[in-house]
């Protein structure tokens, strides 16, 4: 593989998984709040801070 | 398609799926597409570089994000939500949402810019004035993060992250300027970047501004992804989460037969401020 | 003292510290970006020429190392710093011993794992190959058991002072000098390829760890109580 090729794979791939760990991260903390929201008396159940 | 956010009441509603961030979604999926055809194929190689160049098309793309769009909007943030005028937490998590994607960014800066200089110099690493400033940048970044992770009251936590992203702000061009002043000191000041000497010109300077528009539109929607977490994060509350961990780290002490001591490790030990 | 007890009780020690950390990482975002700094800040001080740079490599490495350990300790002391835990964990009978063990286990772990990132940033920022790799190897692992103990036993002697962020670097830091000399020099033996050289300087760094395990294990006690 050439230095060429490793950069954009890097680049444009890198930016790829942060994109998809961002979305996955959104989707996790949109449960954790609807469960804060839907039970009101007692502690959540708590995702930790990735 | 609801894009609420915050309410009066700080409560943060529905999903959200804004149109807008689904059009520059695809958009930046579409010109990056683009710019990886006319970059990798369609462009002709250069003269001295040969196909070396066509990395032009993606390092200084993304060192324009790490440093002006990510730093810019940080810094921005920073100052707005310092000025009581326009003091609003919007500012505060627009500001660390730019300085996580500014982190990524600079790690991306420093990997594509050691590919490109690997060949071209013959070492995977020089102390260059931009390269070093880049990892200085990223390290202050980190240290940024780091500070943001520390449980604290949320206006407390927005000062301090703001004071601290205005003084990286000021940090980063003296790092540049002397180690800049370093380097000519000491050899004859030739700059070694490695897209320094190449002749830009007709479709290479266009797919390059076009990976400029690719490289700012997924930073975009990064940014705004960030920004959303920023706000859902802070809507489930750091006082549930710091009991909850604080319960944890109790279970602990009792596997090893304790019966609980107060120690908090997350993070407020970690300055000593 | 010794015994079945001693190595059970550091195994969940040392479990429940490196669980601490792996919830709270403070070492990964705080200890790693600070080591990596050190490096950077090194370099400034050498300057740009590149075979200065090449030749106090080892060095750079063993003294970033060294600052980092001291900030590793601080974290593994702070820990115990809430109100009645550290009275607690010697109210609840486990073995002191056990509990230094497992302390400087963790630190340990923590310890190797920052060793291959400094050794991944010197080999790219300052453009070093080590060609005799189980020397390198060695000498790291050595020294991780000597600083972990020593590290722990001096955080331990600090513990519980209001003085202590101070303190602490003023007291380890020429404890652990040693293993900063002896470190150099195996790595610069194993970038230069020399192996006798570098099994001399091992000699030093084996002592080094068994008496601080040794003297770990009798005095963190007596160490303990008196605190």
């Amino acid at each position: 593989m050439s230095y060429v090729d490793a950069g954009y794979i890097v680049a444009i791939g890198g930016s790829f998984l942060y994109g998809l760990s961002l979305f996955l991260r959104r989707r996790r903390w949109e449960r954790a709040l609807s469960v804060k929201e839907s039970t009101p008396d007692e502690r959540p159940a708590v995702a930790e801070r990735p | 398609m609801s894009t609420s956010m915050n309410t009066s009441d700080g409560a943060v509603r529905t999903p959200w799926r804004p149109r807008w961030l689904a059009v520059v979604g695809i958009g930046a999926v579409v010109t990056t597409a683009l710019t990886v055809w006319l970059g990798l194929w369609v462009t002709p190689p250069d003269e001295v570089q040969g196909n070396l160049a066509r990395l032009l098309y993606i390092h200084p793309a993304v060192a324009t994000v790490a440093l002006y769009w990510a730093g810019g909007v940080a810094l921005l943030g920073s100052l707005l939500y310092l000025w009581p005028r326009t003091r609003s937490f919007f500012w505060d998590r627009l500001a660390a949402a730019a300085v996580e994607v500014g982190a990524v960014f600079s790690a991306l800066t420093l990997v594509t810019g050691s590919l490109w200089g690997r060949p071209v110099w013959g070492v995977w690493w020089t102390w260059d004035a931009r390269l070093t400033s880049t990892a200085l940048l990223l390290l202050l970044e980190l240290g940024y993060l780091a500070l943001r992770r520390v449980p604290a009251d949320a206006h407390i936590r927005a000062k301090r992250c703001a004071v601290a992203a205005i003084l990286i702000a000021i940090d980063v061009p003296i790092v540049h300027f002397s180690v800049d002043w370093w380097n000519t000191l000491h050899q004859s000041g030739t700059v070694l970047d490695p897209g320094f000497n190449l002749h830009v010109h007709g479709s290479m300077l266009w797919t390059m501004l076009l990976s400029f528009l690719a490289f700012t539109l997924i930073f975009v929607w990064l940014l705004a992804m960030r920004y959303r977490i920023e706000v859902l994060q802070d809507a489930v509350g750091d006082q549930e989460l710091e009991v909850s961990l604080s319960e944890r780290w109790n279970e602990d002490a009792e596997l090893v037969g304790v019966g609980g001591g107060s120690g908090a490790p997350g993070g407020d030990e970690g300055g000593g401020s | 003292m010794w015994g079945h007890f001693m190595l059970h009780d550091a195994v969940l020690v040392a479990g429940k510290d490196l669980r601490i950390e792996a919830r709270s990482r403070v070492a990964l975002w705080q200890v790693v970006p600070f080591a990596l700094l050190v490096l950077v800040l090194l370099a400034f001080a050498i300057g740009p020429d590149q075979a200065s740079l090449r030749h106090a490599a080892p060095g750079i490495f063993w003294v970033a190392l060294l600052f980092s350990t001291v900030l590793a300790i601080q974290r593994s002391v702070a820990v115990e710093s809430g109100e009645g835990t550290r009275d607690g964990l010697r109210l609840s009978g486990i073995d002191p011993a056990g509990i230094f063990l497992g302390k400087a286990a963790a630190i340990g772990v923590q310890l190797l794992a920052l060793q291959l990132i400094l050794w991944a940033g010197v080999t790219f920022l300052f453009d070093v190959r080590v060609h005799v790799i189980w020397l390198a190897v060695v000498a790291c692992l050595l020294a991780t058991v000597g600083l972990a103990c020593a590290g722990v036993l001096y955080g331990a002697l600090s513990a519980g002072l209001r003085v202590r962020d101070t303190l602490l670097p003023l007291l380890v830091l020429p404890v652990l000098a040693p293993v900063l000399l002896a470190g150099s020099k195996v790595w610069q033996a194993a970038i230069d390829n020399n192996v006798s050289s570098g099994t001399q300087w091992l000699k030093i760094l084996i002592p080094f760890a068994v008496v601080y395990l040794v003297v770990g294990i009798v005095l963190y006690g007596p160490l303990q109580e008196a605190a």
